[in-house]
């Protein structure tokens, strides 16, 4: 059974003159226990997307889907409050910038302990408050927080960036999820700290069986870390599949171009040769292409694209695209 | 902590210093004589005018002049009025805890009223909740406080006659001068109508205060409801709702603190308009304090009593600046220390 | 015949143009934008459009209640005063005064501010310290109170009341301008065009004004409400114009003992008051809002 299902979830935004559609029906499925990686260049509404899933989107943005299954219950017969509730409970997400999502005014160990679930707690209200504490303790210690009498003392501004995204993980991870949603974690940090986090990130997948959906613009930096990728682009469904489909034979000419602009695929080619990249660049919300929007920039594009293209799958790999790149590699 | 404070203190002294050389600077532009200015003696003899010239070493060069100008207001000489005679600083003494009581009852009621409103207006923004309130505050800080005084007088005085219209307490009432807050000199006193003295008080007080909290408080209505928009846009409050909790949780728990913390600063400079409302309100209510005194110092041509007058009301106004700045940093964390790293 | 748009174009309106698109959107604003408008006319041509002089007594006609009520008189539509003035022609008067003079009051000091304000963010150091905590103390003193200081040195009238108001505008406009100018200063266009030879003047009139006017003109209506309501307050005080003058403020002051005979009196130069602070208040917020439109987008 999928842990999530989605099919043609599209996210409209609503402008004063006429909406503009920035999610344009994109499909996206999870098993239990799976780390995916939703990978796009930024403006493709990856962000977007898991936003919509978690519900926290606001009221100028409107999302619509065909289907909307959690763990084979289908959320989209539920009314607004009953899925928040559903959702808030089994699923958690982290943020890119760490510090700005936590209260600066409050300390770290107030903000922890609101997130803990009250139904884990046990006895009367003076017990629970010291059982609280104790649970903000445990959480910093799952993260790898040492000092924590320290930390929960602490105000935001006080800690570096690594140690604050611990800290939403800790929070996170606060109602037990199964499923954790990353929104590029790692975005202002450095190289060392971004290695922290996603050993962290994959040891609770390992050792809790938490499925994490793992956001982020660089291809190369996720490919470590996870079991399967989709990739978006300007808001569209591009391809999925298993890491190594994505990496070693990527059907649509976007994940090519994505692929053969990392260095590190493409060790063999001579010294002091260009990279391939697409010519360009990703349109504006205000004057997207009809049909598959990579049109104007893709190598392969025909009359026929556009036209939306239909989904096919080869193998567990689906492609959202007319022209795959299927023969280049057989 | 302790270099917040000390910059308080660096900034009190650097203004106290502007404001005495402004001060001691009007006497010289002010009509007339500058040592008569200075203390006030408008009837000296020349026998009496010397002695003063020496006292305030009138020979010498401008910076003695002003240091020994300084050295008289710290020994809490102010000169003498040129109207009553008194010397200022008695007069001022007198005065000053009116204004303090008027002035300090209608800022907190300004922001308790304020406040709590701009916050509902943000929370239902660009509803009907929030259309109406704006627009009130929209007529409120733009009402003419004058008008607004005579029009409270004639409704709630004369025509309908709630609430009395002058003055800070019955004259029937004798209650002994012991800080000059009447309210406090009330229940300090040991008079057998002393609750009878404090309702009385309290009525003589109601007025006055709406009036004078009716602009600012619009005023904090809508800073309120800029502030707490902007927090609710913030990542934290997103964060917090995909932590799970209910909108009013997020509301009183990190929203409000956070709104506040934003409102809280600008309320410092509101205060000095405020202290401009009050000192027309004073005039129209026969309220006798600072601002109705410096009014009539004026049709008087009572210079001394102008320059002590502007140099008590700005150092008030200034103090309350500052506790609102301590207040500021208790509640914000980040105002008390330096951000790390950054 | 109009032609078919094949292409979509973007068509970027210039900075103003997109500013007042978006200030003329919501109705209320435009409702206060005609007020203000109309005002300006009042003010220009109060002179040729009263029905009577301001100062001219009808002996006859004391205390006259407006048109509507049954003892008025149509010739004098809102009434008169205890000497027999028509009261329109005072309040059509007044508007020149205490309105048309708030607007001059706003210029001058807009122009002297701006001139101090910019040179002040060019200076550095010791003299740029200075200014901003003298700043700070000249803006924590009441406006009033200053006012009424300057009056008081000046000797009172209704021109040393305009000059005493100036003078307490200045401090904002300087404030405002030299916050906005360093703030401008910061960013790398400046930068770009100080590598690129120009010095700190030209850099000011070519890159940073351009950019800093709309923030000026929406302080400039701020300070001009509170014109309004100073010099309104300087002549109830009976600081500012002298009672025979039409100036709202005076008028208002001139009809407090008649309150209870003729409350009209009262009401009218104070809804006159209000009137012209909201209409100039609604102009303002405008402004803000379309400036904050504009840079959300």
């Amino acid at each position: 059974m999928n842990l999530i299902d989605i099919r043609n979830l599209s996210i409209e935004l609503q402008t004063a003159t006429k909406p503009i559609l920035a999610v344009d029906r994109v499909n996206l499925t999870m098993k239990e226990g799976e780390v995916r990686g939703l990978v796009g260049e930024s403006g493709s509404g990856k962000s977007l997307l898991a936003q919509a899933i978690v519900g926290v989107l606001d009221d100028k943005w409107k999302v619509d889907a065909d289907r909307f299954h959690w763990r084979g219950q289908d959320l989209m017969r539920l009314s607004l409050e009953e899925r928040k509730v559903i959702i808030s409970k089994d699923v958690a997400m982290i943020f890119q910038e760490p510090m700005a999502c936590l209260d600066p005014t409050t300390t770290i160990g107030e903000q922890l302990e609101e997130a803990v679930d009250t139904e884990q707690l046990t006895g009367f209200f003076w017990q629970k408050r010291q059982q609280r504490k104790q649970a903000a303790f445990t959480l910093l210690h799952k993260v790898g927080i040492k000092k924590h009498e320290v930390c929960v003392k602490s105000f935001p501004h006080q800690l570096t960036d690594a140690l604050c995204q611990r800290v939403m993980i800790a929070m996170a991870l606060a109602r037990r999820p199964i499923l954790l949603i990353a929104d590029e974690p790692t975005a202002a940090m450095e190289s060392t700290n971004q290695g922290q986090i996603f050993r962290l990130l994959a040891s609770l997948n390992q050792l809790k069986n938490m499925s994490i959906l793992l956001i982020s613009h660089d291809l190369e930096n996720v490919t470590h870390w996870t079991n399967s990728i989709t990739v978006m682009y300007s808001g569209q469904f591009v391809e999925a599949g298993t890491t190594e489909q994505i990496f070693n034979q990527p059907y649509h000419p976007y994940t090519r171009a994505l692929v053969d602009s990392s260095p590190k695929a493409n060790m063999q080619i001579p010294n002091k040769s260009r990279l391939m990249t697409l010519p360009g660049s990703i349109p504006i919300l205000q004057h997207l292409p009809i049909g598959c929007r990579l049109g104007p920039r893709c190598p392969r594009a025909q009359q026929k694209c556009v036209r939306a293209p239909k989904i096919k799958n080869f193998h567990g790999q689906q492609v959202s695209c007319h022209f795959p790149l299927k023969d280049n590699y057989s | 902590m302790f270099i917040f404070t000390l910059r308080r203190f660096n900034l009190f002294f650097f203004t106290m210093l502007l404001l005495t050389i402004l001060s001691f600077s009007l006497s010289f532009l002010f009509p007339g004589e500058q040592l008569v200015n200075l203390t006030g003696q408008i009837n000296a003899t020349p026998e009496q005018l010397a002695v003063l010239a020496n006292e305030y070493q009138h020979q010498a060069g401008f910076i003695t002049q002003y240091f020994s100008y300084v050295s008289h207001l710290f020994h809490g000489d102010m000169g003498y009025s040129m109207a009553s005679h008194l010397p200022v600083a008695t007069e001022i003494l007198n005065r000053l805890p009116a204004t303090i009581e008027l002035t300090s009852v209608a800022l907190l009621v300004a922001m308790f009223v304020g406040i709590p409103i701009g916050f509902f207006a943000a929370i239902y923004h660009r509803k009907t909740p929030d259309n109406i309130i704006l627009g009130v505050a929209m007529i409120g800080y733009s009402v003419p406080v004058f008008w607004l005084g005579i029009l409270a007088i004639l409704v709630f005085s004369i025509q309908l006659g709630w609430l009395p219209s002058a003055g800070q307490i019955s004259l029937l009432f004798e209650i002994e001068h012991v800080t000059g807050l009447q309210l406090i000199d009330i229940l300090l006193s040991d008079s057998p109508y002393k609750w009878q003295a404090f309702i009385d008080a309290t009525r003589h007080l109601i007025l006055p205060v709406i009036v004078v909290a009716l602009a600012p408080a619009t005023i904090f209505m809508r800073l309120a409801r800029t502030a707490m928009l902007e927090v609710l846009e913030t990542h934290y409050i997103k964060a917090a709702k995909a932590k799970g909790l209910t909108f009013w949780q997020i509301i009183y728990r990190h929203a409000m603190r956070n709104a506040f913390i934003k409102v809280i600063r600008d309320v410092g400079l509101q205060f000095a308009n405020l202290v401009t409302i009050a000192m027309v309100t004073e005039v129209i209510f026969s309220w006798p304090g600072i601002g109705r005194w410096l009014i009539e110092s004026i049709y008087q041509r009572d210079y001394t009593a102008i320059q002590g007058g502007l140099i008590v009301l700005s150092t008030f106004i200034f103090i309350v600046h500052i506790i609102i700045d301590f207040v500021y940093a208790a509640l914000n964390p980040l105002a008390r220390e330096p951000r790390h790293g950054a | 015949m109009a032609r078919d748009k094949i292409y979509q174009e973007e068509e970027f309106p210039t900075p103003l143009m997109q500013l007042w698109h978006n200030f003329k959107q919501p109705p209320v604003v435009v409702i206060g934008f005609g007020c203000f408008l109309f005002l300006i006319v009042l003010a220009i041509l109060s002179s040729l459009i009263t029905p009577y002089s301001p100062i001219e007594n009808h002996l006859n006609d004391l205390l006259l209640p407006p048109a509507w009520s049954n003892d008025g008189n149509v010739s004098f539509l809102l009434g008169t005063d205890n000497l027999g003035r028509d009261m329109l022609s005072r309040l059509i008067h007044g508007t020149s005064l205490t309105f048309g003079l708030s607007i001059i009051v706003v210029m001058a000091s807009l122009i002297i501010g701006v001139i101090i304000g910019s040179l002040a963010a060019l200076t550095k150091g010791v003299k740029s310290s200075f200014l901003n905590h003298f700043l700070d103390v000249i803006l924590s003193i009441p406006s009033l109170l200053l006012a009424i200081v300057i009056v008081a040195i000046l000797g009172p009238g209704l021109e040393n009341t305009l000059w005493a108001i100036i003078m307490v505008l200045i401090p904002q406009f300087v404030h405002i301008t030299r916050n906005a100018v360093k703030e401008e200063f910061t960013k790398d266009y400046v930068l770009a065009s100080r590598l690129d030879g120009a010095n700190s003047f030209r850099i000011l009139r070519y890159s940073v004004f351009p950019n800093i006017i709309e923030k000026l003109i929406s302080q400039a209506t701020l300070a001009q409400s509170a014109a309004i309501l100073d010099i309104a307050a300087l002549g109830f005080l009976g600081l500012g114009a002298p009672i025979p003058m039409p100036e709202w403020g005076a008028m208002l002051a001139n009809g407090i003992d008649l309150f209870y005979i003729a409350p009209w009196t009262v009401y009218l130069p104070g809804l006159a008051i209000l009137f012209s602070v909201i209409a100039t208040n609604l102009v303002g917020e405008g402004m803000r809002h379309a400036l904050k439109v504009r840079k959300e987008n």
